[in-house]
């Protein structure tokens, strides 16, 4: 029932678009038409998927303070909790690496629709994000942070394919020619956050 | 030279690896110690502030060496209390030993997992006590001190810090004076569902233990007051016990002078 | 010539947030007011000049396979030294307390990214370095004139001192909530290409 709550919590509550605003840059840029968005939102669910039990145990077994008393007791006051950001970065650019490769080399079809936007996904910081506020929330096990990962990951494609949908209609109206693509993209977007604040009051 | 081979790559990455790490390590393990008495210096202007010893710009001003100095002068006892409020230690006074925001994340650890702790109470030589705060807030930790009046029933002031929320929302806990003046006059209720709290959309009129919320930082706002009201948990058998010591104090000083003045009817009659 | 177009492209005609759309997430989060979008606005500037010029350093030696993790290593690096050395000398702490919020963000700034992939590993360190730079005034030109609007409807002041609010102006709590900044740059937007019509989309 908990993994329940907290999948609903991090697809709508706490959605890493609407309510953090994370991964901005990518969104904006990939969201023009729903099949490409759909590529990208799968992606991005994938990486999730992977950095996060990953840095997960990175957090618990070399970060946190005390996490190396595995390796004896001399090391239980070590604090490696400064690293935090530039390991969990490196983790992540390393596994978007490593997934490129083995994609290409295994699924050249998903490749060749996914190909270019793999890369991205390394500087897209609801990845980042994810990985940090699972070490701010001090998941109780790994589980967690896998349920974590999959309703932000859902949570950011539903947002973005909900844009691309609305980008291919947009397209056929009559805006002002100064606002027309980006322009209008970022008022519809404005437009979405203030609607997805509904949810915010909710508590599960 | 060919740079996209194999062992080209790998004995870059590692080169480089090796050498951010090393670079890191020595700057981080040659800084430490400034960057622990800056942090300690940070830490006690917060402690003197919420305890209501001038403002906080004026403790930037007088520099970390005065600081220490007010503290270690007005200080009457800094303690180390558990989850019973029975005093467990002492914190060395004339080196103004502190417990700092990496510490109070180790006890907070403990609070949250239901295990043993010890957390400080610092008493000032006006009666004023100051009792730390931690949780999480939106993207980090916030933490922060409440100081009580000498009998601890009735707030006085607050400090709070916070490492990485929005600068102009949830940055507001530190930097509006307004929010953090909405705590004096405030008590503490222990009967209640949550023994504080912090409403969004503003708290009831007359409550006692209610604070408006800071309008756009829900989740900052939500975190902070899980963070007070977690570590007013922590010092429930502490600041209770206070209470009810103080109470019977009073409550015998009454017996006696009722006791006394009894007497002296005995005797009046007497004569 | 070249290298006076490197500096003023950024700035106007090729503005990282409103012609590249790079770094919007940060954009949102530091323009509810002027201060906090001034420092971001120097930090940026900073990081951006000196990853780029470092970067462009190293980008006859850096492996392709490889580049996004160095570029990452490289643009961490240089924000948690510039962290760490702010933090230890009295003068400095109260800067640094201010900055430490912003160094999540300026890491994950698509904009040092963007610019070391785009710019600095095709080009010398000098252009470099000015590109990195421009960019970052660029970038924080657009942060000043959202968190002026925001501020000042929101908040009713401006550098925290009170503006609109004395003149008896009940504070717009919209202004302050994220989405209004996406709004907010989308009319900028709006404005800078009914100047540059070459901008438009069709």
């Amino acid at each position: 029932m908990e993994y329940l709550s907290l999948f609903v919590k991090s697809i709508f509550v706490d959605n890493m678009i609407f309510a953090y605003f994370l991964g901005m840059c990518s969104y904006l840029a990939v969201s023009k038409n729903v099949k490409t968005a759909n590529g990208l939102g799968i992606a991005v669910i994938c990486v999730l998927l992977i950095t996060l039990p990953v840095n997960y145990w990175l957090n618990k077994f070399v970060l946190q303070p005390g996490a190396l008393s595995w390796l004896g007791p001399r090391f239980e006051n070590v604090d490696l909790s400064f690293l935090s950001f530039i390991l969990f970065i490196a983790v992540i650019a390393a596994i978007v690496q490593v997934v490129e490769m083995v994609v290409e080399k295994f699924l050249p079809s998903l490749y060749s629709s996914l190909g270019i936007f793999l890369p991205l996904i390394a500087v897209n910081c609801a990845i980042l994000g994810g990985s940090l506020f699972m070490q701010q929330r001090e998941f109780a096990n790994a589980g967690e942070a896998v349920v974590y990962a999959l309703g932000s990951g859902v949570g950011w494609y539903l947002a973005i394919v909900a844009l691309a949908a609305i980008r291919e209609k947009l397209a056929y109206s009559n805006v002002p020619a100064a606002l027309k693509g980006i322009g209008i993209t970022f008022i519809t977007v404005g437009l979405m956050g203030i609607a997805f604040m509904a949810f915010m009051g909710i508590s599960l | 030279m060919n740079t996209n081979s194999n062992i080209y790559t790998v004995i870059y990455t590692t080169l480089v690896c090796v050498l951010v790490a090393a670079i890191l390590a020595f700057v981080s393990q040659w800084l430490k110690p400034k960057q622990d008495a800056n942090e300690k210096a940070e830490t006690i202007s917060q402690i003197l502030t919420a305890a209501g010893f001038d403002q906080k710009a004026h403790w930037q001003e007088v520099g970390n060496a005065a600081t220490l100095d007010f503290y270690k002068e007005n200080l009457a006892e800094a303690s180390l209390v558990n989850a019973q409020g029975e005093t467990v230690g002492t914190l060395d006074k004339d080196k103004a030993v502190i417990y700092t925001p990496s510490e109070l994340k180790v006890q907070n650890r403990s609070i949250k997992g239901g295990k043993e702790f010890k957390v400080p109470v610092y008493t000032f030589s006006n009666g004023v006590t100051v009792i730390p705060v931690y949780g999480a807030g939106l993207w980090g930790p916030v933490w922060g001190y409440l100081s009580f009046d000498e009998n601890l029933d009735k707030l006085v002031g607050a400090y709070f810090d916070h490492e990485s929320e929005t600068p102009g929302l949830g940055g507001k806990i530190k930097d509006d004076p307004a929010f953090r003046a909405q705590f004096q006059g405030k008590s503490v209720d222990f009967a209640d569902a949550k023994p504080f709290d912090i409403v969004k959309g503003g708290a009831p009129a007359g409550k006692e233990n209610a604070i408006d919320a800071i309008t756009g930082a829900t989740m900052t706002s939500k975190g902070l007051n899980e963070a007070i009201v977690n570590w007013l948990e922590a010092y429930k058998g502490y600041l209770q016990g206070k209470v009810q010591a103080k109470a019977a104090e009073e409550a015998a000083l009454a017996a006696e002078a009722e006791a006394e003045a009894a007497e002296e009817n005995a005797e009046t009659t007497a004569e | 010539m070249k290298l006076k177009e490197t500096i003023l492209n950024p700035i106007f005609k090729g503005n990282p947030i409103t012609v590249l759309i790079l770094g919007i997430c940060s954009s949102l989060a530091v323009t509810v007011e002027m201060k906090g979008a001034l420092v971001m606005a120097l930090s940026v500037t900073i990081v951006t000049g000196l990853s780029s010029l470092i970067c462009s350093l190293l980008r006859k030696t850096i492996p392709n396979r490889v580049r996004i993790i160095i570029q990452l290593v490289v643009v961490a690096l240089m924000v948690i030294l510039v962290d760490q050395f702010l933090k230890s000398f009295e003068a400095t702490y109260p800067i640094d307390k201010q900055l430490s919020v912003y160094i999540g963000l300026i890491i994950t700034n698509c904009i040092v990214m963007g610019r070391i992939e785009a710019f600095a590993l095709g080009n010398k360190p000098i252009p470099s370095l000015l590109d990195g730079l421009a960019n970052g005034v660029g970038y924080g030109l657009i942060l000043i004139i959202v968190a002026f609007f925001r501020e000042l409807l929101g908040s009713g002041t401006l550098f925290g001192i009170p503006v609109l609010s004395k003149l008896g102006y009940v504070n717009n709590g919209l202004m302050i909530l994220p989405p209004m900044a996406l709004i907010l740059i989308g009319c900028i937007i709006w404005v800078q290409r009914s100047i540059q019509k070459d901008l438009q989309e069709k």
